[in-house]
């Protein structure tokens, strides 16, 4: 674990890291559902955390509240210490926190490069009007704006910088994620959230994954939170791991011991009934 | 030079080799055939002629010598465009496609809409036939396996030396002109000895012999620069310069590079197109009267008022076709920025202020006034979009809808300023440094046109390909992925609003000036949905596309729909007959009566065969005629319900 982590200094002198990101006993109801029911979780600085649990289980919404699609019902969302609730997804974005989406949303109708270069939106400053005059400062920011997404697609390697010119229509669905990981990098983020990033891949492309999301926080200091559902992924990657089941978290800790905590243990695979109970004292 | 140098070249201009001579040979034939239709059609010679004549002997001085000169001015420019297109197309051209294929173009896009012009007599008419039969000419020679272009790789494609390609340009249009010239030259003895060409001509004659074949020295020369800019290794040298990587291979697959398998299609060869529809367009008003005869001011108005419809497409293309927010009442903006202008143009402004105001100071102030008609509609482009931005698709056309309809029923009742149902009269037309801008001749207000719609054209283009216009397209591909990559939804929809609300204020502005009087009952809903197959039709998001659907819709709405009654009562034109037989078995049968079925069946039929309308944008057509076997989006059919992006569309193959 590679990690700078903010440390204060508190009254005392005693040192405390600072979460990079901290949920509060965030709760959310949608009519008479509770989707998410008092989940607290703190993420520091250069961490990958994964948050795993069944399907349903209230991940993906978790995330909409963290980046403001939903609101929370209760509770709160801080970054650095400051609120994030009731701010707009784009709002978020300049906190810095981007994500990208369990089923890939590109811009389908515009090409690799245009998709990264969306992702820039925040970074870049030009109005209507230098929209409409392209004074030397616009012109400036569009080059560098294009020079960065470049080499954001080059992160992954040539292909994606050779294909930038494509529409994302006619990409493989390995290369699709990358693209949306470039266009959620363009944003300068602080926090990264890969919503199953290896959803759909096969074994190969997994592994691949697994090194460039690695990558992302050795080499470009990101803090990461992914929802994943591989088990080998997260247990390999992930420096701590959460667990969520009916909206509550149950289990949080390093991969070891969540993986053989027994309530994780129930709820991916149903609790024992009481025959198989009695089979076993049987034994 | 040596002599020996100047022999040698002279030898090679004279006698080229063996491949250079097939392709001269090919292009030449091309060329000439409608470079000779258009000079017999439309009397491009005579035009020149009869302005020399006027110079040279006073007493056959010219009646209308500006728009003579104009017009004389305009043939020079459109021959030595073509010269220097012919020296473009020979250096362009790979050679690979065939021969006849080549001529059959040429003969389809160029000779039949200059016969078919002159054979209605009418320029709207001439290209809605020619449309049809390109639209014919498309589907036949698909099927036609001879005329199938070979595929081939772009890779494999030969590559020429600068020089080369200088040298085949000059060489080409060296020999047009040169065969132009002769031909010429033939023709003027011809009438000559039959005594219809005046002798003092013969020195002019003999002037052109020479120069033609000069001219098409240089120009050729000018045509192998243009070529020169296109070659894959100058793309290659400013990429370089640029620090852009790739993209390359998209360039070489385009129809950007020279050499070309598709030269006329090439982008080389469209400059030189842009060039002869401007030079067109610029010096319409002066030919008009050589290529229709009488009735140019009638023609010319009739062009001048497309000009803002024009205007209004390009304006709503920001909405519907970028942003995708389905706007079905565009015609409140157009009408707030007419009644902008007429409210402050006109005695209205005395008659609320209780004074009179001096009208050449009213007049001037239309300048200003554009800009502030469209502030004024962008305003209220912003205050109607505002309750539409947590709307989609249907929710948010019927909102609009409803503000195209409360917008005209407000002007209708705000009787003290906007003088309610009586409309406003005598709006001022704009002042202008001793230019007429009355009623008897047009011209002016055409000129004022073109100069809007470039300036809308060039707006349009830097939105389009800014941060603003990026953030647009993000919009209405996703409206979720685009606010998480930092897109505040609502400015951007708001601008979109107003940006497109801003442009019909300006063509309201222009239209009001120019008609001098308006009414709430000129703006109706039933416009709006014009506007929207305007957009539509033309290719939504396109900028070309737009510009031909306005013109397209315009034209047939206007000039062929309403035009229908009075070709058909009259006994000389081709529709007679038709018209004839069929009042024989439906007595009290109009075309005006059937007017809007036939504009309803006419979209619908483009609709069918062309959902992605007639210029679309490179995006559309993909979207529309995507491969059955492309991967559906993954998971598409995964979002759950109570997630927002379920409304959204989510495309089920």
């Amino acid at each position: 674990m590679s990690a700078e982590q903010v440390v204060s200094i508190g009254q005392n002198g005693e040192q405390t890291i600072t979460p990079l990101l901290e949920l509060r006993n965030v709760t959310k109801h949608f009519g008479g559902l509770a989707a998410v029911q008092e989940v607290d979780l703190r993420i520091f600085p250069g961490e990958i955390i994964s948050i795993i649990g069944p399907n349903g289980a209230g991940k993906t919404t978790v995330f909409n509240l963290i980046t403001g699609i939903y609101r929370v019902s209760q509770g709160d969302i801080l970054l650095g210490g400051r609120t994030l609730v009731g701010l707009s997804p784009d709002a978020i974005v300049r906190r810095g926190i981007t994500r990208t989406f369990q089923n890939i949303r590109l811009f389908n109708n515009m090409t690799v490069l245009e998709n990264v270069l969306v992702g820039y939106h925040t970074r870049l400053k030009a109005t209507v009007l230098g929209a409409l005059f392209r004074p030397p400062q616009v012109r400036r920011e569009e080059d560098v704006a294009r020079e960065r997404a470049i080499e954001l697609l080059s992160f992954f390697g040539p292909e994606l910088v050779e294909r930038q010119d494509e529409y994302v229509v006619n990409l493989s669905y390995a290369e699709k994620r990358r693209v949306e990981i470039s266009r959620a990098l363009a944003a300068d983020p602080k926090l990264l959230l890969l919503d199953e990033p290896t959803a759909g891949m096969n074994e190969y492309e997994t592994l691949e994954a697994v090194k460039y999301i690695r990558r992302l926080r050795d080499e470009l200091g990101l803090t990461i939170l992914l929802i994943e559902h591989k088990l080998a992924v997260t247990m390999g990657m992930s420096d701590r791991i959460a667990v969520l089941d009916y909206g509550r978290k149950i289990a949080e800790g390093l991969p070891e011991d969540v993986r053989r905590n027994e309530l994780v243990i129930a709820a991916y695979l149903g609790k024992p009934s009481a025959t198989d109970q009695e089979e076993t004292a049987a034994e | 030079m040596s002599v020996t140098t100047t022999t040698r070249g002279v030898g090679r201009l004279l006698s080229p080799e063996l491949k250079t001579r097939a392709l001269l040979f090919r292009w030449l034939i091309a060329l000439l055939l409608p470079l000779l239709v258009f000079t017999f059609v439309w009397q491009g010679d005579y035009v020149i002629n009869n302005v020399l004549l006027g110079f040279i002997t006073p007493a056959t001085a010219l009646t209308a010598p500006s728009k003579a000169i104009q017009s004389a001015i305009f043939m020079v420019l459109f021959y030595f465009l073509v010269l220097a297109l012919a020296g473009y197309l020979v250096a362009s051209d790979s050679g690979r496609r065939k021969t006849v294929s080549i001529w059959l173009d040429s003969f389809v896009f160029a000779v039949v809409p200059i016969l078919l012009i002159d054979v209605t007599n009418n320029l709207v008419i001439g290209i809605a036939v020619s449309g049809i039969a390109w639209a014919i000419f498309f589907t036949v020679r698909k099927r036609i396996k001879y005329l199938a272009e070979a595929p081939s790789s772009p890779t494999s494609l030969p590559t020429i030396s600068n020089d080369e390609l200088l040298q085949r340009a000059i060489l080409g249009g060296f020999w047009l002109g040169l065969t132009l010239s002769v031909i010429w030259l033939l023709v003027d003895v011809l009438f000559f000895v039959t005594g219809t060409l005046q002798t003092e001509l013969l020195i002019f004659t003999a002037i052109r012999t020479v120069v033609l074949p000069i001219a098409g020295y240089f120009l050729g020369m000018l045509g192998g620069r243009v070529a020169q800019r296109y070659t894959a290794a100058a793309y290659a040298s400013r990429d370089a310069k640029n620090n852009a990587k790739a993209g390359h291979k998209s360039r070489l697959e385009s129809q950007q590079v020279v050499p070309n398998d598709q030269p006329l299609r090439s982008s080389g060869a469209r400059t030189f197109y842009m060039a002869l529809l401007i030079a067109f367009l610029l010096f319409y008003p002066a030919i008009d009267q050589y290529l229709f005869g009488y009735g140019t001011d009638g023609r010319v108005t009739g062009y001048g008022d497309a000009g803002y419809y024009v205007i209004l497409a390009l304006g709503l293309n920001i909405v519907v076709g970028f942003a995708g927010l389905l706007d079905l009442g565009y015609v409140a903006f157009f009408a707030i920025g007419a009644y902008t202008w007429g409210i402050i143009g006109s005695t209205q402004l005395g008659i609320i202020f209780g004074t009179v105001f001096n009208p050449l100071v009213l007049s001037w102030l239309f300048w200003p006034m554009i800009i502030v008609s469209a502030l004024v509609a962008a305003f209220w482009g912003v205050v109607l979009g505002a309750p539409t931005l947590r709307l989609r698709g249907d929710y948010l056309a019927i909102v609009t809808l409803g503000f195209g309809e409360i917008v005209p029923i407000v002007v209708l009742n705000l009787n003290q300023v906007t003088n309610g149902a009586n409309g406003l009269v005598g709006i001022h037309s704009p002042a202008f440094f001793g230019l007429d801008w009355s009623v008897v001749t047009p011209t002016p207000y055409y000129y004022l046109v073109l100069a809007l719609i470039a300036l809308v054209i060039f707006a349009n283009i830097r939105l389009r390909d800014s941060r603003l216009g990026r953030a647009w397209v993000a919009i209405r591909e996703d409206e979720i992925a685009a606010a998480s990559s930092g897109i505040n939804l609502r400015n951007t929809k708001l601008l979109a609003f107003g940006a497109g609300a801003f442009f019909a204020g300006i063509a309201g502005a222009y239209h009001s000036a120019k008609l001098g009087e308006i009414s709430p009952d000129s703006f109706s809903y039933g416009d709006s949905i014009v506007f929207l197959a305007m957009v539509v039709i033309g290719g939504l998001g396109s900028i070309p596309g737009v510009i031909v659907g306005a013109i397209s819709v315009y034209s047939i709405n206007i000039l062929i729909l309403g035009q229908l009654d009075s070709l058909a009562t009259d006994p000389t034109s081709f529709i007679y007959p038709v018209y004839h037989t069929i009042t024989q078995y439906v007595p009290g049968f109009t075309f005006g009566n059937i007017r809007n079925l036939i504009f309803g069946v006419i979209l619908i039929t483009i609709m069918i065969f062309r959902p992605e309308g007639l210029i679309p944008s490179a995006r559309r057509k993909r979207e529309l005629h995507r491969d059955d076997d492309a991967p559906a989006g993954a998971g598409a059919l995964d979002i759950v319900p109570s997630d927002p992006g379920f409304e959204a569309e989510v495309r089920i193959e």
